[in-house]
């Protein structure tokens, strides 16, 4: 039978760690830095050096083109959305390989696979057909990415050389084999009366099974 | 890059938390495509629009949609009745095949595609028909000229088409040799107040209305109505348009996809050498491409731009849980804008997320780390051209974090729940000018 004043301390003891406990894991929570607290060039680094070098191209006209899409690629930010969600910021290895999730009132898009793999990348679509979504966001069922998720109408802007720079570049890319789902397209309410939500923390491709 | 180890551990720990919790998303599944069926032709052509031609044509036509105010050159208002690219005299409304063709084909040089090859040539027809009945102009019937048949191209033609080129003063739009050079003015607006460029006659890959000599002849013959290009109908004889549209086709220089490495190599030193001589030029296209105006430009609900806004900022951003960022005004008003900020103080923010008062920006939306690879010429070049954007006093809130119990909250539910935070965007202006509808 333990004597009252022990129970007393242990209570109290169990109280103090408690408090603690709770006290420690809101601290916690308010102060786990965001991954990009970083230093800006610190986090920069390896997002920039992840674009594959065009070196190994042969035909010294097609490697001068590729490294001009790459240029502008890389500038442009395409890795923003085309990133593959990892553990922590982009999977790199999967580059631009897509899956972030964004959500419209015209429907659910998740950012396509821009790697030339022959089932789940550009590898299904022509030249032209790239071009068309880079010239005027069209879909190659014919429907039109809204420009607020899919930046189309500012790509319209890339002169018809940049953008088959652009094009050739992304023939050049590493294969990764993603599935993306396709969209769901259909009117739907955007959270928070929002016009668009992204959500970049999640792969939302196909799970591969 | 990566926080302490500790965190990583925990992160882990809860991430395996997560999934033996079964926490698992919805799958996401395609949807089969809409297919139309009603009964008369103006009906089935309204839905072929509202399915493919909202988006920058505008849902009542009028060239208004979303991303009209983005592309250059602007999306035709059909309420108008007034085209470009026309076999028709000036004045007259263009012909169906016209209206057919431009959108069968597309309009080279523009964001409009070629629908042949994604539509029916039914509901081509069905969405013309519409189109047509967005105009009363078109209760008139088109007049269509006539060119004769085809004229090849001889040395003598050309020479004389290269007369003509002179006489009917070309240069001062197009440039002497078709590239602008020594033109008196290059950028335009058309009637609708929209910015327009004079085309560069060494590009036929850019010709909206197509690039054989007769689509040209036709281009000089019947003007294209709503910008500075006029009909040379009562300038020059039909035969002297033959001369000049085989004078334009040879002007033709080869394009990137057919060039030798060293002509890829003497195009992009050229590029270079151009962007550096112009970099308000060049600021502009980077400016333009990389979609500054998609964020710093705010909307309203149907993510129409808000007049007199442009750059301005002011389109709120939720980067959840970490609270709202306002998109910042970049025009270069002195008081709200960018006006008293330095070079380097822009250059700091674009490369490294890092405002003048020293506030840090998340990586997205603006996408720092990315603009961090951009060379020094093209920073400066964006610079300039921010420089030259007209002042427009929005004076736009500091980025704010949210309440400390909801911040928490949010982040509770994104490390421990393992819930993906949103980045949302709304309509309106967080800034202080008022918007006047």
């Amino acid at each position: 039978m333990m004597s009252p004043k022990l129970a007393r301390i242990l209570k109290w003891a169990l109280l103090v760690v408690v408090v603690l406990a709770a006290g420690g894991f809101t601290a916690f929570l308010y102060l786990i830095p965001p991954f990009f607290i970083a230093a800006p060039a610190t986090f920069s680094a390896p997002l920039v050096a992840a674009a594959p070098k065009m070196d190994d191209i042969k035909n010294p006209a097609e490697r001068a083109i590729a490294e001009r899409g790459r240029y502008i690629a890389m500038t442009t930010g395409c890795l923003g959305c085309h990133g593959t969600p990892g553990a922590q910021g982009f999977d790199l290895d999967k580059y631009l390989a897509g899956g972030q999730l964004f959500i419209e009132s015209s429907g659910r898009y998740v950012t396509r696979n821009l790697t030339p793999d022959p089932e789940t990348g550009l590898a299904r679509r022509t030249d032209d057909e790239v071009k068309r979504v880079l010239r005027s966001g069209v879909l190659p069922d014919g429907h039109v990415a809204p420009y607020t998720t899919m930046p189309w109408a500012n790509f319209s802007n890339w002169t018809e050389e940049d953008r088959h720079a652009v094009v050739v570049y992304l023939r050049h890319l590493k294969p990764v084999r993603h599935a993306i789902p396709d969209p769901v397209l259909k009117r739907m309410p955007v959270r928070d009366g929002a016009i668009a939500e992204g959500y970049a923390g999640v792969d939302y491709g196909i799970k591969e099974k | 890059m990566s926080p302490p180890r500790i965190a990583t551990a925990l992160i882990a720990v809860f991430v395996l938390i997560a999934a033996a919790l079964g926490l698992s998303r919805a799958r996401i599944h395609a949807q089969p495509r809409l297919v139309a069926g009603a009964p008369d032709t103006t009906t089935r052509g309204k839905i072929v629009y509202d399915a493919h031609c909202v988006e920058c044509h505008g849902g009542t036509g009028r060239g208004d949609g979303p991303a009209a105010a983005l592309l250059t050159p602007h999306p035709r208002d059909f309420a108008g009745g007034r085209y470009k690219i026309r076999s028709t005299e000036t004045g007259s409304v263009p012909t169906d095949e016209d209206l057919i063709r431009s959108v069968r084909q597309g309009l080279p040089g523009s964001a409009m595609p070629a629908w042949e090859k994604l539509l029916p040539d039914a509901d081509i027809a069905d969405v013309v028909t519409y189109i047509k009945s967005l105009s009363p102009q078109f209760a008139q019937p088109p007049t269509a000229v006539t060119l004769g048949p085809d004229v090849a191209g001889t040395p003598q033609g050309l020479a004389r088409g290269a007369a003509a080129y002179q006489k009917l003063q070309c240069g001062k739009c197009h440039g002497s040799d078709g590239r602008g050079t020594g033109a008196v003015a290059t950028t335009f607006e058309d009637d609708w107040r929209q910015p327009l460029n004079a085309t560069d006659l060494t590009e036929p890959w850019t010709f909206h209305g197509g690039a054989t000599a007769r689509d040209i002849a036709l281009r000089f013959r019947t003007g294209m109505m709503g910008t500075p290009m006029p009909s040379f109908k009562d300038a020059a004889s039909d035969a002297e348009m033959w001369d000049l549209a085989n004078f334009v086709v040879s002007l033709a220089r080869t394009p990137l996809w057919a060039m030798s490495a060293g002509e890829v190599a003497a195009f992009y030193r050229q590029k270079d050498a151009d962007a550096k001589a112009n970099p308000v030029k060049r600021g502009r296209q980077l400016v333009d491409t990389l979609g500054c105006g998609t964020c710093h430009s705010p909307v309203d609900e149907n993510r129409r731009p808000l007049p007199g806004l442009a750059m301005a900022g002011g389109l709120r951003i939720r980067v959840d849980p970490f609270g709202d960022y306002p998109t910042g005004n970049l025009t270069s008003d002195k008081e709200t804008g960018l006006g008293n900020w330095t070079d380097d103080e822009i250059k700091q923010t674009i490369t490294r997320g890092i405002l003048k008062d020293g506030t840090r920006l998340p990586p997205y939306p603006m996408d720092w780390s990315a603009y961090s690879a951009m060379n020094a010429d093209d920073l400066r070049a964006m610079v300039a051209y921010l420089r030259t954007l007209p002042p427009v006093k929005n004076k736009v809130p500091r980025p704010s974090r949210p309440f400390l119990p909801v911040y928490l909250w949010g982040k509770f539910k994104m490390l421990i729940l393992q819930q993906d935070p949103p980045l949302l965007f709304f309509a309106g202006n967080a800034g202080t000018a008022e918007v006047h509808r």
